[in-house]
């Protein structure tokens, strides 16, 4: 108002246009640009808001796996031979690494002035290095890992041990880096009787899947239910303090158990027996026995040799094959490894087929008898060779060349006999009783890897058509079986007829140890007579008595059995490679256990089953049947050679007495350190079994005593082991052929409780409790 | 009460003198003094409502978008709402001192203030800096943007300009030229730093006050054109920020895929911060999670308490308080304008508009940019994100259009 003129209202304030292009302006800024942000936010959070929000939800939760926690396996009688046991696994979180301060670092120079960049890497460095060296990893490889700025799950290094969980805790704790490692209790398996039973059981992977045997066989069983733990977790994996709705904890369900039938003595020896066969004989291709109870189908055991180590399922363990492999390198290196570790794993058993050979003969015997065709008189003649359509097949040997009766025959293991009794017997009877002990079929047990030999037996139409192939069919040649469907068939054979399915597992247990479920014995079908099947075990228990199979005879025992020598013709070009193989049962008047022995590809000069498998058989039978339970019955005539008349050795040198006493059948023990025998324990003349034990004394003050146990009320074996962990000899009376499985000791001479120096004989008498036998 | 009834008509009074007397602030008269002191009476109160409310909600946002990232990384909860709120109460002071200037002492400064805003736009590029990116001043304690000064410096040089020439506005060597000259330059020192998203913010800012001053639209539309080529050229030709077109194209796909781009970095990486601003702003839905229950807070944003403030702020509040908060910095705008339109003079007309086109533009921008509609520039939401400076500037700018407002011949109620 001082100056209106200079600077008048109208022309100082803005002009027209400028209030137009300014309302522009303003509406352009305010209403389009602010409008197409609320589209935008309008889109984002009406019609895209559940997919941003299920992704946004993904990221903040934190679903942690509990591992459940691996049922065990069991042997028969409870001993473990598969556990679970707590381990733990090392992640890091490379994302929470910028957390940790370089200056809680043991050792650092806290005074230093290191950016925020210098010092997150001088602890990514101090993680490389000392984990590194922790668990013996790449420091290179980790350090890298460690630079991953947005992972949050880097697993370092799973199935830690108590004792490296602990180290590394302390470590992390010393350094300050508890923020960026995260220890999860995982579990690892065990395998506590190491090798035993291997190819049954299998093992399992980095994850705790069951990759072979009984733990792939029973993965769903024995795994368990893993639980999961939904947290809300902030950017850095942390906590988030929310309520969100979608946290929940489910707890794991631990694993079911499995109680095998196997038998951990049966086992052990059974293994003990067949690795040594195996070693001795070089067998190329490994080396199969099975134990199996005739009346129920139970595996007591079964066993490939050679096999491998569960706990170490990657490692090859026989000794000549890791030195071939160490000769090689690269590509051939994986390759040969990979088909060892292959081969090791393998359960032979029931993965592997192979021509029965001798064997059979005891089925083609079955159906001729079950159906009449034949008797145990029914003779053909061996002419060392036989000539069918086409073939000429021959003997193995040509010394039993003449007329046989069937006894004979299988004693003999005579082919032409059996072409010719094959021939009788025709393609539809052969093929009803060959697809009726169950060779046309899986057996069905529960063990992974059950091979089909479908395509490797002979077709009815071939059977009917082809005479050579019905032949060669009746003596166990030009076709295959596996080992579990020989041993089932046997079975058959041997428990008066029925064919049932052969079981490894027998029940189920839940994690607190009750009976979830229990494998009933199942019988598919009734295939021939028990009266058949009687015929045709006094005729197995006569050949092992003195017959071609007689090499698993078993004094006390009536073990019945037949063995086989086929010729590899289907696998291999080496016709020369034979499979040496042994099937029987024991006792052959009241049939338990059956067992299977099979040498593939011995290296031997002589490689007859009978040479080669029937001893393994024997020594098995010899091992297992009084841990079993099976009571053996001496002939006299065994009872007798049993007997052994103590030498005199009183004046002799200690050397010269023990070789003696050793030579006679007996056990020499040596008491004092004097040059000279001075007195026996028993004395000379008195009769004692053989493998009693005498006490030699070399110094005349040395007596050892012991106190004489009450043997009374005790079965045969029950006294002999009493007797023998004593020291004291026993002489048995009242026992007489035959069975002695009922007898009981009823007297004793000297008196329980009485002191008797070592070695002193008592005289047991037994009486048979089942007088109708008597 | 009964005051405020009266103060329209005894406002308006002394405003109208006020506009022919520019200088009558610092004048002594008691009448004259007290109604500046008082407030109510003294600048328009919509305004100062308005930003009072854009600043209080942003202050709780700050809070909530912060806390969590503020104890991890600070150890303290508090750690940025605390100094935002020491630097937001200076800043209203300072905001209320200097509405209560003469906002024609600008029409001196005007060449003054662009030259030092240039001068610290230099300093700030040769300043240490170990990423490269030279957006900060130093001086010992004390650090800022320039380009938050440069912005201002540019709005004040304009409206001196365009005041002054407003009639030869339409002509080249008067209106176009100079003011395009000091555009470029300003631009130019801000691009290289590099810092795209203020130049963006600048270079529109600019363009509308030319528009409004009175330039030919054809001379703008044309050098827009001439623009728009050449960033399209250089994007799909010469293949500059090709990672940032990947990440604002597909941002799920560079996020989800193990792609390495051509820095070295992971896509992942790239992609992280837009796509856990969706996340955010997804999660929130039409009502918002909450206030406070923010879950995308928790470590998974980046920095939620910067550029992306506003995608918690979506994710708690949900699309109704986005709509909310835009339609308050809609009127403050609006009310800005109207502010302008009533000023006594067209340099208070371009003074008040070109401060609140600055706020709104960067709102815009800001939004767009965590909504993915334009790719990650970052761009900080006024008056929100956490930054001293960044308040204090802001509110030192509102403290301007208030003392605009204060001349203004506008009910101020």
């Amino acid at each position: 108002m001082n100056e209106p003129k200079k600077t008048t209202p109208t022309t100082r304030t803005p002009t027209r246009q400028m209030r137009v292009r300014a309302h522009l302006s303003v509406i352009l800024v305010v209403v389009v640009f602010f409008f197409v942000s609320v589209l935008r936010l309008g889109y984002l959070q009406i019609f895209q808001a559940e997919d941003w929000q299920r992704r946004a939800v993904s990221q903040q939760l934190s679903d942690t796996v509990v591992s459940a926690k691996r049922g065990p396996i069991y042997a028969a009688d409870m001993t473990p031979l598969a556990e679970s046991a707590d381990v733990w696994k090392i992640i890091m979180s490379p994302k929470n690494i910028s957390a940790c301060d370089w200056k809680d670092l043991e050792g650092v120079d806290k005074n230093r002035h290191l950016s925020d960049e210098e010092g997150r890497e001088l602890v990514r460095r101090r993680i490389a290095e000392d984990v590194a060296e922790m668990f013996d990893l790449d420091e290179e490889k980790l350090y890298e890992k460690t630079g991953k700025l947005h992972s949050q799950y880097e697993v370092i290094r799973s199935k830690v041990e108590y004792n490296e969980k602990t180290a590394f805790s302390e470590w992390a704790e010393k350094n300050g880096l508890n923020y960026a490692f995260y220890i999860i209790t995982d579990y690892k398996r065990y395998y506590p009787q190491g090798s035993m039973a291997s190819t049954v059981l299998g093992f399992t992977g980095a994850d705790n899947d069951g990759l072979e045997g009984l733990e792939a066989r029973y993965e769903t069983v024995l795994s368990g239910t893993p639980g999961r733990i939904v947290t809300a977790q902030n950017g850095i994996g942390d906590q988030m303090p929310t309520t969100m709705e979608y946290t929940k904890v489910v707890d794991a369900v631990d694993g079911h158990g499995l109680v095998t039938t196997i038998d951990p003595t049966v086992q052990m020896y059974t293994e003990k027996y067949l690795s040594e066969a195996v070693e001795q004989t070089g067998a190329l291709h490994r080396g199969v026995a099975v134990v199996m109870d005739v009346d129920t189908g139970a595996v007591l055991a079964m066993s490939s040799k050679g096999d491998y180590d569960p706990n170490k399922p990657n490692e090859i363990k026989d000794p000549t094959t890791v030195e071939l492999l160490a000769q090689l390198s690269g590509d051939e290196l994986d390759k040969k490894t990979a088909e060892e570790l292959g081969k090791q794993r393998k359960n032979k058993a029931v993965a592997e087929t192979y021509e029965p050979g001798s064997v059979f003969k005891v089925f083609t015997t079955a159906m001729a008898l079950e159906e009449g065709l034949a008797n145990e008189n029914t003779t053909f003649s061996c002419k060392g060779s036989i000539k069918v359509p086409g073939h000429t097949i021959r003997c193995h040997t040509t010394g039993h060349m003449g007329v046989l009766n069937l006894h004979e025959a299988v004693s003999k293991s005579c082919n032409p006999y059996f072409v010719q009794l094959g021939l009788k017997i025709g393609p539809s009877v052969y093929y009803k009783y060959f697809t009726g002990f169950g060779f046309t079929e899986k057996t069905g047990i529960d063990m992974t890897g059950e091979m089909s030999n479908a395509g490797l037996y002979h077709s009815y139409e071939k059977l009917s058509t082809t005479v050579s192939s019905l032949a060669t069919g009746a003596f166990g040649q030009t076709f295959q079986v596996t080992p579990i469907q020989m041993i089932t068939a046997m079975c058959a054979i041997a428990n008066g007829g029925k064919l049932v399915t052969p079981h490894v597992v027998s029940k189920v247990l839940d994690a607190k140890g009750n009976v979830v479920s229990e494998t009933q014995t199942k019988v598919k079908r009734q295939i021939i007579s028990e009266n058949t099947s009687s015929r045709i075990c006094s005729i197995l228990g006569d050949i092992v008595n003195g017959g071609g199979s007689k090499n698993a005879y078993v004094p006390g025992y009536r073990v019945a059995g037949k063995t086989g020598t086929s010729e590899k013709r289907r696998t291999v070009e080496n016709k020369d490679d034979v499979i040496a193989s042994f099937c029987g049962f024991a006792p052959a008047d009241d049939p338990k256990v059956a067992v299977l022995v099979l040498l593939d590809d011995p290296q031997t000069e002589v490689r007859y089953g009978g040479t080669l498998s029937a001893p393994v058989a024997q020594k098995i039978f010899e091992s297992i049947l009084p841990h079993l339970g099976v009571e053996p019955s001496y002939t006299t005539a065994e009872l007798s050679s049993l007997s052994r008349t103590v030498p005199k050795t009183v004046g002799q040198t200690t050397s010269a007495a023990q070789t003696k006493i050793t030579n006679t059948g007996l056990k020499a023990t040596v008491v004092g350190n004097g040059d000279k025998v001075v007195r026996q324990v028993p004395e000379a003349g008195q009769s004692i079994p053989a493998g009693g034990t005498v006490i030699l004394y070399t110094e005349k003050d040395e007596v050892t005593t012991v106190t004489v146990p009450d043997l009374t009320g005790r079965s045969v074996t029950e006294v002999n082991s009493i007797a023998a962990s004593l020291g004291l000899n026993v002489q048995m009376q009242g026992l007489v052929g035959g069975s002695n499985a009922a007898a009981i000791s009823n007297r004793q001479d000297v008196k329980a409780g009485t002191e008797v120096p070592k070695g002193t004989v008592i005289t047991v008498n037994f009486a048979y409790t089942d007088t109708q036998d008597g | 009460m009964a005051q405020g009834k009266t103060v329209p008509m005894s406002s308006w009074q002394p405003n109208r003198r006020l506009t022919g007397q520019p200088q009558g602030a610092g004048r002594p008269g008691n009448p004259k003094k007290r109604r500046f002191w008082n407030i109510a009476t003294g600048f328009d109160m919509q305004f100062f409502v308005l930003l009072m409310a854009i600043l209080i909600i942003g202050l709780a946002t700050l809070y909530s978008a912060s806390h969590v990232y503020a104890f991890t990384y600070e150890g303290d909860s508090y750690f940025y709402i605390s100094k935002q709120l020491i630097f937001a109460a200076i800043g209203v002071v300072a905001m209320l001192a200097i509405s209560m200037m003469d906002y024609h002492v600008f029409h001196k400064l005007a060449w003054i203030v662009w030259g030092v805003s240039l001068i610290f736009l230099v300093m700030a590029y040769f300043m240490p800096s170990p990423t490269g990116i030279h957006r900060w001043v130093s001086l010992g304690a004390f650090s800022f943007q320039p380009s938050e000064i440069a912005k201002f410096a540019l709005v004040v040089l304009f409206a001196h300009l365009i005041s002054l020439n407003h009639k030869r506005m339409k002509t080249f060597r008067a209106g176009f030229f100079p003011l395009f000259v000091i555009l470029v330059i300003t631009c130019g020192l801000v691009v290289i730093e590099p810092h795209l998203s203020g130049t963006l913010l600048i270079a529109m800012l600019g363009f509308m006050m030319m528009y409004i001053g009175g330039v030919r639209l054809g001379w703008l539309l044309g050098i827009l054109a001439i623009g728009a080529a050449l960033v399209v050229a250089m994007v799909v030709v010469m293949g500059y920020e090709q990672d940032r077109i990947a990440v604002w194209l597909h941002p799920m796909e560079s996020f989800e895929n193990q792609i390495t781009f051509e820095d070295g970095i992971s896509g992942r990486d790239h992609a992280w911060q837009t796509v856990q601003s969706l996340f955010a702003i997804g999660s929130g839905g039409i009502l918002g999670q909450g206030p406070g229950a923010s879950r995308q807070k928790h470590l998974f944003l980046p920095e939620p308490q910067n550029d992306f403030i506003f995608s918690v702020f979506c994710e708690e509040m949900g699309l109704i308080g986005a709509i909310l908060v835009l339609l308050l910095f809609g009127l403050l705008v609006w009310r800005g304008l109207k502010i302008a339109m009533k000023a006594p003079d067209k340099f208070g007309c371009m003074l008040a508009l070109g401060l609140t086109l600055q706020i709104g533009l960067q709102v815009a921008i800001n939004v767009a940019v965590v909504s993915n509609l334009l790719p990650n520039t970052g761009i900080s939401l006024p008056f929100f994100s956490y930054g001293g400076t960044s308040i204090l500037m802001l509110l030192g700018q509102m403290g301007v259009v208030l003392s605009v407002s204060r001349q203004s011949r506008i009910e101020k109620r």
